[in-house]
């Protein structure tokens, strides 16, 4: 009588070949690895298994190899470009003697290549498939530590903060200084990491015959560039990618210079990295000619055309305006804006307000922040909204933002869809895109607004490059042209916004919102936190600011004396309701409601 | 020329396979066979079990050998093992009301239902050094008669089931009933179900997750807050799979496993403070640290998972092979990443003795971003 388990057993007995993986497992990677061909550069997850090396000792790169190797295939196994090297011999020894395939050292008779760090010096050809080991390969990682962040990063093709990371190592280091495991941008979706292949080798994954496939064994990733697939360094378009150089080094084996040298022995000098290939040019069986043409030559360092050579600023990415809509005149129109905090939705709002003196529902205990509120804002006008702490006015203006979910209403800007989108019904990320440049806030907190870590340019950077400028010369003059406007020195324009005093550190992020040219501004509380001297100063700013631009304005604030300054006309709320509304002046002089009124002596006072 | 490298080629590496032989399985020493090992060495194989994520005593007892001792490498070897064998069923829920238990412990309480049962442990025995200079005596015989034990000693009631009787806990029994990720076939990432991070738990290496457990304590962001423990057991729970041909679950077989329940007194605003809040943790073999730890960041993960970074430093740094093959990678050779660094400060440094930068760097070399 057989077991059951020896019945389970039999069910798997074709299978049965014990080699590293299991066939079942290949058949896996196989089906992700088809997945990351058709995206190319995005990292399709996988049930990566352990392998006989460690996590890191290249089991990502195995795995693939593994499933897409068959008997007929001649493999090559490098590691930092050497055939001969202890892991590289490992690995091969393992493919080799599990697999039944070929191995061998010409690149020139392989089928699959897999590599650690490098790519051959001789041409991949089509049919070719280059495995590469990745030991980590979250481009993001370096500015983002979160891999929900990176995820969304990746999701929604919002890369501005790798952007302003190089635009950093250009301001303190006068160039790009990442060194392995360069950023590029594949088909012009994806960023990937070339994971960790010198910057000599990125052109080569550049429409190329050969398909790449890396493997990320630790992280449980595949990703893939297929032949002919744009793939371009992330750089600015007046700073040009610069490969590895040294100056008047060449390999003390064959004597070119047009290869990556690495160093040799302690004295100095450099050989070849690629030793299959070095031996075949001392051999005379390599096809010089072709390999100097492709060789990266014209991507080495020129420390003239750097940064100071280049001053053609690339025309800025004008955003369309759209023309007014003949019988609409606002830029921003919110209706019956409300939100409720807790249980009822709308149901919790009878009770609440004004006259029942709470903004707590007395049947479902849910705290009703704002309801009802309805405005809207004309281009070059600006409107106020005032009350005391806790009125709801920061909620209503956060549901216009996004920052909070509203529980009723619309929001519609003219900027989108001529006004008949309601934004309350997109997606996050959508909202997100908005706020790019189509609708900026300036936070009571310049920390909500900025990345103090990065220099007031990079933050302004941060905000233009989402917008899709990519010339660092021309972000460093708007930059520099918006810094001078809020009246921010220019010799502190590459200090980290942490170096600056409130005040400053509130034109920066005013600089930022502008930067854009956003059609509507959102401002919460913009002085409130600062000294009054400095509030005052920033006040005439943004003053000015308002009055020079075509620009629609709402002023949150609990002091009158802000929004007299600031604002045409105004609403005064209370419980989350809307009490009073008219023009500026009006209820400044002539406040009817006693909550204005009060409100109004506060401010004289 | 004069350049040679750190090239080793086949031969150093057979060498150095050769050398680990002679000296372990060639040692001037009796060989230590798997059952000495597994008789002798039982938490060692049990923790290998563990983080392996196979229960199978032998095969772990070979591994520890293997790997002279090590249980990471010998998790290592398990692991690798496991990925060429084809998967030929996915066992039946196992529910753990079965467990026979072997030891039982309920801090919480005096009088549980079911006994206090101290079982196989050195909880209460000094740690003093035994030094004996060859094998004891033979046992002596037991001085108590052993009695068979009654159905309630062997499966006593679960102490949680008390505290629900008491309406004490907060309820996170769901109706659906899903499918519980597989985190050998899809990689658990932030944000995962609660499946995903107990399996990875389970799996985790010991110290990192009592690191973990301790960093939720004393480190800065300190996730958990009361520690209470309601119950630890270990135990035997059978093993059901269905049969190929008529479809019926047929048990297989026995596991060890280590259960553990953790409470968790609420205090947030919007939490129910009337209550308590009970986390799970389970693993193979004879590993009450594990479970414990497991069951304390259960609650955290759920309560501070997402706005914190527990969620990301539970599913993503606490596997022993990923972390431990990460660090030892640092060993290969990186003289071509290393070239393009040092390219890139020769760059700079020219740069800035042609006075052609823009902007020195920054003496405080703070971190570009």
């Amino acid at each position: 009588m057989t077991s059951t388990l020896d019945a389970l057993a039999a069910t798997a007995e074709d299978t049965l070949t014990l080699g590293i993986l299991d066939e079942g497992a290949k058949r896996e990677i196989r089906r992700a690895t088809l997945t990351a061909v058709c995206v190319p550069g995005y990292q399709v997850p996988f049930g990566s298994r352990e392998m006989p090396v460690a996590r890191g000792w290249g089991s990502g790169g195995l795995q693939i190899t593994l499933a897409v190797i068959g008997a007929d295939d001649t493999v090559k196994v490098i590691d930092q470009g050497d055939d001969a090297g202890v892991n590289a011999t490992n690995l091969r020894r393992m493919i080799a003697s599990t697999t039944g395939c070929a191995d061998t050292a010409d690149t020139r008779e392989a089928t699959i290549v897999q590599t650690r760090h490098r790519v051959p010096e001789e041409h991949l050809a089509d049919g070719q498939v280059l495995v590469l080991q990745v030991p980590v390969p979250e481009p993001l990682r370096g500015v983002q530590k979160s891999v929900v962040e990176c995820a969304r990063m990746h999701a929604e093709g919002d890369y501005s903060a790798m952007w302003v990371s190089l635009y950093e190592d250009l301001v303190r280091n006068g160039m790009i200084t990442r060194t392995t495991g360069y950023p590029v941008l594949v088909d012009g979706r994806y960023v990937l990491a070339t994971t960790p292949i010198p910057r000599w080798d990125v052109p080569r994954l550049h429409d190329s015959e050969h398909l790449s496939l890396f493997g990320a064994g630790r992280e449980k990733r595949i990703y893939a560039i297929p032949p002919h697939t744009d793939v371009r360094p992330l750089t600015f378009d007046d700073v040009p990618f610069e490969v590895e150089y040294t100056p008047g080094a060449a390999c003390v084996l064959c004597g070119h210079d047009d290869v990556f040298l690495v160093a040799a022995g302690t004295s100095g000098a450099y050989a070849c990295s690629d030793t299959e290939w070095c031996a075949r040019v001392r051999e005379a069986d390599a096809d010089l000619t072709a390999h100097r043409d492709r060789a990266p030559l014209h991507l080495l360092p020129d420390p003239a055309t750097r940064l100071t050579g280049t001053t053609t600023t690339t025309p800025r990415p004008q955003r369309a305006r759209p023309a007014p809509t003949p019988g609409q005149d606002w830029a921003l129109r919110v209706d019956g804006l409300g939100k409720v905090f807790g249980a009822g939705g709308a149901d919790a709002v009878p009770g609440t307000g004004p006259e029942s003196g709470s903004a707590i529902s007395p049947t479902t205990g849910a705290i009703v922040a704002a309801w009802d509120v309805s405005f809207d804002v004309a281009p070059g006008e600006a409107l106020g909204v005032i009350g005391e702490s806790g009125s709801g006015k920061s909620t209503a203006l956060a549901c216009v933002i996004g920052d909070e979910q509203a529980t009723a209403g619309t929001v519609r800007l003219a900027a989108l869809d001529e006004g008949r989108t309601d934004l309350l019904t997109l997606p996050p990320e959508a909202r997100r895109r908005l706020r790019i440049d189509s609708m900026a806030v300036v936070h009571q907190n310049p920390a909500a607004g900025l990345d103090l870590r990065v220099s007031a340019g990079g933050n302004i950077a941060e905000r233009l490059t989402a917008a899709g400028w990519r010339s660092y010369h021309g972000i460093r003059e708007r930059a520099a042209e918006l810094l001078d406007r809020v009246e921010v020195p220019l010799s502190r324009m590459d200090d980290p916004v942490r170096t600056f005093s409130g005040g400053m550190r509130q034109r920066v992020q005013i600089a930022k919102a502008l930067a854009t040219e956003p059609p509507v501004l959102l401002l919460d509380e913009p002085t409130t936190g600062l000294d009054a001297s400095v509030a005052a100063g920033v006040l005439d700013l943004l003053r000015g600011l308002l009055s020079e631009r075509d620009i629609a304005a709402v002023v949150v604030s609990h002091d009158f004396a802000v929004i007299e300054a600031l604002t045409d006309r105004t609403l005064v709320m209370q419980l989350g309701r809307v009490v009073e509304r008219g023009l500026t002046d009006q209820l400044f002089h002539d406040p009817h409601h006693p909550y204005t009124q009060r409100l109004v002596a506060a401010a004289r006072r | 020329m004069g350049y040679s490298g750190a090239r080793g080629g086949l031969e150093a590496i057979l060498a150095a396979e050769d050398l680990v032989r002679r000296a372990r399985d060639h040692a001037a020493a009796p060989w230590a066979p798997t059952e000495q090992i597994t008789a002798r060495f039982r938490l060692a194989v049990d923790r290998v079990m563990g983080e392996a994520g196979l229960h199978h005593e032998d095969t772990s007892a070979a591994a520890l050998r293997q790997a002279e001792g090590d249980p990471l490498e010998a998790s290592h070897l398990v692991r690798a093992h496991r990925s060429r064998l084809p998967r030929l069923a996915v066992s039946e829920p196992v529910d753990p009301d079965e467990m026979v238990v072997l030891r039982r412990i309920v801090p919480a309480f005096r009088e549980p239902d079911g006994p206090q049962l101290l079982g196989r442990t050195t909880d209460y025995t000094g740690r003093l050094l035994e030094q004996p200079s060859g094998p004891p005596a033979p046992a002596p015989k037991p001085d108590t008669e052993v009695r068979e034990r009654t159905e309630e000693q062997r499966r006593p009631g679960r102490f949680l089931d008390l505290l629900r009787k008491l309406d004490l806990v907060v309820d996170h029994r769901r109706v659906d009933d899903p499918e519980p990720v597989d985190i050998t076939r899809t990689p658990a990432r932030p944000p995962a179900e609660r499946s995903a991070a107990l399996a990875s738990m389970a799996r985790a290496e010991t110290g990192a997750l009592v690191a973990l457990w301790y960093r939720s304590i004393l480190g800065p962001d300190g996730d958990i807050h009361e520690v209470t423990l309601g119950e630890v057991r270990h135990g035997r729970l059978p093993l059901r799979v269905r049969h190929p041909h008529t479809g019926n679950p047929v048990c297989v077989g026995r596991f060890r496993v280590t259960e553990a329940e953790a409470i968790e007194d609420l205090d947030g605003a919007d939490e129910d403070r009337s209550r308590f809040d009970v986390g799970y943790g389970l693993c193979f073999g004879h590993n009450e640290r594990k479970a414990i730890a497991m069951a304390n960041l259960d609650v955290a993960n759920r309560r501070f998972g997402r706005t914190g970074p527990l969620e990301q430093l539970l599913l993503l740094t606490t596997d022993g092979l990923d972390s431990g093959g990460f660090l030892e990678h640092l060993k290969l050779p990186h003289y071509v990443t290393f070239r393009s660094m040092v390219e890139r400060k020769q760059a700079m440094r020219a740069a800035a003795e042609a006075a052609e930068g823009p902007r020195v760097a920054e003496p405080a070399g703070q971190e570009c971003r």
